[in-house]
């Protein structure tokens, strides 16, 4: 029966699996990102973080000193060169340690301390971090990833980000401090995700309905919100910052640990980028955001109803920008004024560098939740090289430029083979 | 011809782009005085000959001789000042910016650091009132009608030497009517045997038969790259045209047996498509679409119609005769027409687009502009052919079924013989013009369309793929679909239409029936009362 095993293989019209995997517009980036965290893991190796940590030890042990002879000293009269062995006697039984591996016992506190060695890239409480920070705009980046497919722009993610964490904030406060996560995150999710929802179908519908540019409108509505963001604490609370949120929603939920980290953020973005990516692949509505981004007037000619699916675009990433404030929220525990300041930017520099077009048409999810972590990956590389935070700027634009140029050069070689 | 000594003389022109050899070997030369017809199938070559000569793209081998120096190849800079000037569709143009301003383009007088606009406009008038004293240059170019347009590129040529005599020896006209209506074509020929009078030569690149015996001299017919014959146009006859285009005769048995005055061109087309036979379809029944009083401010004025199931109903007229804004009225593009759209007894005017191609409904639009108004250069094949009806094939929240979706578009693309390569990873931008066309037909032929508005369904693409899409439009009909056809080639209205209406000024001329159906008798029709249309 082993005639089917050897059947010669039919020849397949597709490419090899290596090709194919390199012809995705992602691909590109995943090497980007696997190219900078290699070199940051290579240079973690040879530049390793030395941090101590307590060793825990059951109560009532001594911790006795021991030389390279086995004779016990007492504390202060043995230098510290010459202890050869720190042993933890708890009763009969002890645990020895050898100095090499001990970074110094506090005899204060009577705190024995591990001398650990760690990768300042690779390690997880540091990846996860990076990838918390990309996942506030990550997720709004996968709404302004349609926007920017429809060739259009939302300037206004920043303010409405802001404004949804403020007013979430303060449901947030007005509950009781005991409130369980079962009534508190549904409270902010609603109350942040319905400013957003509002912001961005206002959005929407007034650059379609009167027909003027998106940038206009956003460009406005970035200042509007953002003066509303700035003026409502201000004349509830006389305060620039709104905390003190039951600890069901922040440590409870949004900054539940697992493992030694705290994943929530991330966890929304993964599912967001997920969903994202079906609506636009694989949905009537998806395949509408590109065919108006295409040929907007083409679109117009088959029936495509060019100003509800555009409405709808802005709408999604409105609400979009809720749920990163809400995110935003459980993860800090209070909203500052000045919360997703030029994040426009930043969001917008994701989908670019993620491979979406301005002109339009052009653009996917997965690509902007990917640009997102680039981002965020320079900014760690930076703090790793210990370089001053002033520079961010400035590798960041350089950053995108060259995304963008590396993405047309492609592009072009493509249509020269087509 | 007023002088037997060429000015110009091209030898040995030789142009490949990749893998197709657009010229082979291709020697000509053109006298001065004279108008000098290019002729040739799509992709015969000649728009490439045109170019090579203007400089536009470099010739691989062979030489062009302009009064005995030779051009550099390639350079439009060279064969610019030398005096070849080529006026082309593709050719830069800023519709913003106005009249004036595009004319001085590559030379913008200045007064100090300001624009000299006096300066500007007494330029463009000088060029531009050689041709037509009735254009203001001061206007934006968009405004201008579209044979105005091309007034305004050949005036572009038209610059003078300081003793007076013409920069220009050579102007090569590329298919310079082909986005014209027939008055403004004759007006553009009247120009270029006046400017030939003045001694240039002008090279007149064009597919349009009757023109090449209105006003050209000579004609040069190319086939597939290759020089066929240089022929005296008062010489030779359109039978013996169309042999040396082709290759083969085209036997036109019908012509002279129903003594119909249709033209051997008609005659043919409906040989080869099989109409030579075709009676027009009766009217017993409902008509399927019912047009009343349809008016639209500053577009269309009062339009009835009846169109009835199976029956093609052509509409003839010169552009700006309010064909297209038609359509866009009966399909809600334009919200501001008033009156009456029925479909089967239906309402649908001001229901907007949706309400049009709902499935109950069943309207069809293949509009004037592939490029612009039909084509999604980003998206598959697939989904290019699937746009209007994909929430029809999906599940009640929207999520597509690709299967279904596949299967529909390989059924349409066997049916219509569209040659891709893949059915979602080809992009339109890919397909040969004749194909987007037919992909764009494709679309509509839905299982619930019922009227097609097909608006100039075979502009700009070859004969071969012509024949095909005038056998697929007869046959959506045949079977049942009722189709209104906007064309501006005659040959092609007259052998696919049952009956034709002729539009002017925005409104319903007149109808034509059985052997009114020529080519004078649209003509007639169309340019009543209003004689100046090009205005």
């Amino acid at each position: 029966m082993t005639t089917a095993k050897h059947a010669p293989k039919t020849s397949s019209t597709k490419p090899p699996f290596i090709k194919r995997l390199m012809a995705h517009q992602e691909s590109g980036l995943v090497l980007v990102i696997i190219l900078i965290a290699l070199g940051l893991t290579l240079f973690g190796a040879v530049n390793p973080v030395e941090t101590k940590t307590a060793i825990e030890r059951p109560a009532g042990s001594q911790v006795i000193l021991l030389d390279a002879q086995g004779n016990a000293h007492e504390n202060g009269t043995i230098a510290r060169t010459k202890i050869a062995t720190f042993r933890v006697q708890s009763g009969d039984s002890n645990t020895d340690y050898p100095a090499e591996t001990i970074k110094n016992y506090d005899s204060t506190t009577d705190t024995l301390y591990k001398l650990t060695t760690l990768n300042p890239f690779l390690n997880k409480s540091n990846l996860v971090l990076v990838t918390k920070d990309a996942s506030f705009f990550a997720i709004i980046a996968v709404g302004m990833t349609g926007v920017i497919i429809l060739a259009g722009i939302d300037l206004s993610v920043g303010s409405i980000y802001g404004l949804s964490a403020i007013i979430g904030a303060m449901a947030l406060q007005a509950l009781p401090a005991d409130t369980g996560w079962i009534v508190a995150v549904p409270v902010a999710l609603i109350v942040c995700m319905t400013v957003g929802t509002l912001c961005g179908l206002a959005n929407g519908s007034m650059s379609v309905g009167l027909g003027v540019h998106p940038f206009v409108i956003t460009l406005g509505m970035m200042a509007i919100l953002r003066g509303l963001t700035v003026v409502i604490p201000q004349e509830f609370y006389g305060t620039q910052s709104i905390g003190g949120f039951p600890t069901s929603f922040t440590t409870g939920f949004f900054k539940a640990e697992f493992y030694g980290v705290y994943p929530v953020p991330v966890i929304i973005m993964i599912l967001c980028g997920i969903v994202g990516w079906f609506v636009l692949a694989k949905t009537v509505f998806g395949r509408r955001v590109f065919a108006i981004g295409g040929n907007e007037v083409a679109a117009k000619y088959a029936g495509i109803p060019v100003g509800r699916v555009k409405i709808l675009v802005y709408t999604i990433t409105g609400a979009l920008c809720g749920l990163s404030a809400c995110a935003y929220l459980g993860y800090y525990g209070a909203a500052e004024t000045n919360a997703g300041n030029a994040y426009e930017l930043q969001v917008i520099a994701a989908t670019v560098i993620g491979g979406a077009s301005l002109m339009g048409g052009r653009g996917t999810v997965i690509g902007a939740v990917l640009g997102a972590i680039i981002i965020q990956l320079i900014n760690n590389t930076l703090i790793i090289f210990e370089v001053d935070t002033s520079y961010n700027q400035i590798v960041m634009g350089a950053a995108i430029i060259i995304a963008v140029v590396i993405d047309q050069t492609k592009q072009r070689i493509q249509a020269r083979k087509a | 011809m007023s002088d037997t000594t060429p000015n110009l003389i091209a030898t040995g022109i030789s142009k490949r782009f990749g893998n197709t050899q657009a010229l082979d070997d291709v020697s000509v030369s053109f006298l001065p005085g004279e108008v000098h017809a290019l002729m040739g199938e799509n992709g015969a070559g000649k728009s490439t000959l045109g170019k090579v000569l203007a400089g536009l793209h470099a010739q691989n081998t062979g030489t062009v001789l302009l009064n005995g120096r030779e051009l550099i190849p390639g350079s439009l800079d060279d064969a610019f000042h030398a005096g070849v000037r080529i006026v082309h569709q593709e050719l830069a143009q800023c519709p913003n910016l106005s009249v004036a301003e595009n004319l001085c383009l590559h030379d913008i007088p200045t007064k100090g650091i300001t624009v000299n606009f006096a300066e500007m406009e007494r330029r463009a008038k000088t060029l531009v009132h050689q041709l037509d004293p009735s254009i203001d240059v001061s206007k934006p170019l968009g405004f201008l009608s579209p044979g105005r347009r091309q007034i305004c590129q050949i005036a572009a040529s038209l610059d003078k030497n300081p003793d007076g005599s013409m920069i220009a020896k050579v102007i090569v006209l590329d298919e310079p009517t082909s986005s014209l209506s027939i008055s403004e074509a004759s007006v553009l020929m009247d120009i270029a045997r006046d400017l030939a009078s003045q001694g240039l030569s002008i090279i007149y690149v064009s597919h349009r038969m009757s023109e090449i015996f209105t006003c050209c001299d000579r004609v040069t017919i190319l086939r597939d790259g290759k020089f066929v014959a240089t022929n005296i146009v008062s010489e030779i006859d359109e039978p013996t045209l169309v042999e040396q285009m082709i290759g083969r005769r085209i036997e036109t048995p019908t012509a002279k047996a129903n003594g119909s005055k249709q033209s051997i061109e008609t005659q043919a087309l409906k040989a080869e498509i099989g109409t030579a036979d075709h009676t027009p379809v009766s009217h017993s029944g409902d008509p399927r679409l019912v047009i009343r009083n349809v008016s639209s401010p500053g577009k269309l004025d009062d339009c009835s119609l009846d169109l009835y199931p199976g029956e093609v109903l052509g509409i003839g007229g010169l552009v700006g005769a309010g064909r297209s804004e038609l359509f866009d009225a009966i399909f809600n593009i334009d919200t501001r027409a008033k009156g009456s759209v029925k479909v089967d007894g239906d309402e649908i005017l001001g229901k907007g687009i949706r309400g049009a191609i709902d499935a109950g409904v069943g309207l069809g639009y293949v509009p004037e502009d592939r490029r612009i108004q039909g084509l999604f250069f980003n998206l598959g094949i697939d989904e290019n052919i699937i746009a209007p009806i994909m929430n029809r094939m999906a599940s009640s929240i929207g999520i597509r079924d690709r299967a279904a979706e596949l299967e529909t578009v390989r059924r349409r693309i066997g049916r219509f013989q569209i040659k891709t390569a893949s059915l979602s990873q080809t992009t339109p931008g890919e397909l040969s013009g004749g194909n987007q066309q037919k992909l764009l037909i494709a679309r509509w032929m839905t299982q619930h369309t019922k009227v097609l508005l097909l608006d100039e369904p075979t502009r700009g693409i070859d004969v071969g793929t012509k024949a095909e899409i005038y056998k697929l439009i007869r046959e959506a009909a045949d079977s049942g679909l009722s189709i209104l056809l906007v064309s501006s080639e005659m040959p092609e209205l007259l052998a696919l239409s049952d009956r034709i209406l002729v539009m002017g000024d925005g409104q319903i001329k007149g109808e034509l029936t059985g052997n009114e159906m020529t080519q004078t008798k649209i003509l007639t029709l169309a340019t009543q009362e209003k004689a100046h249309a090009l205005i």
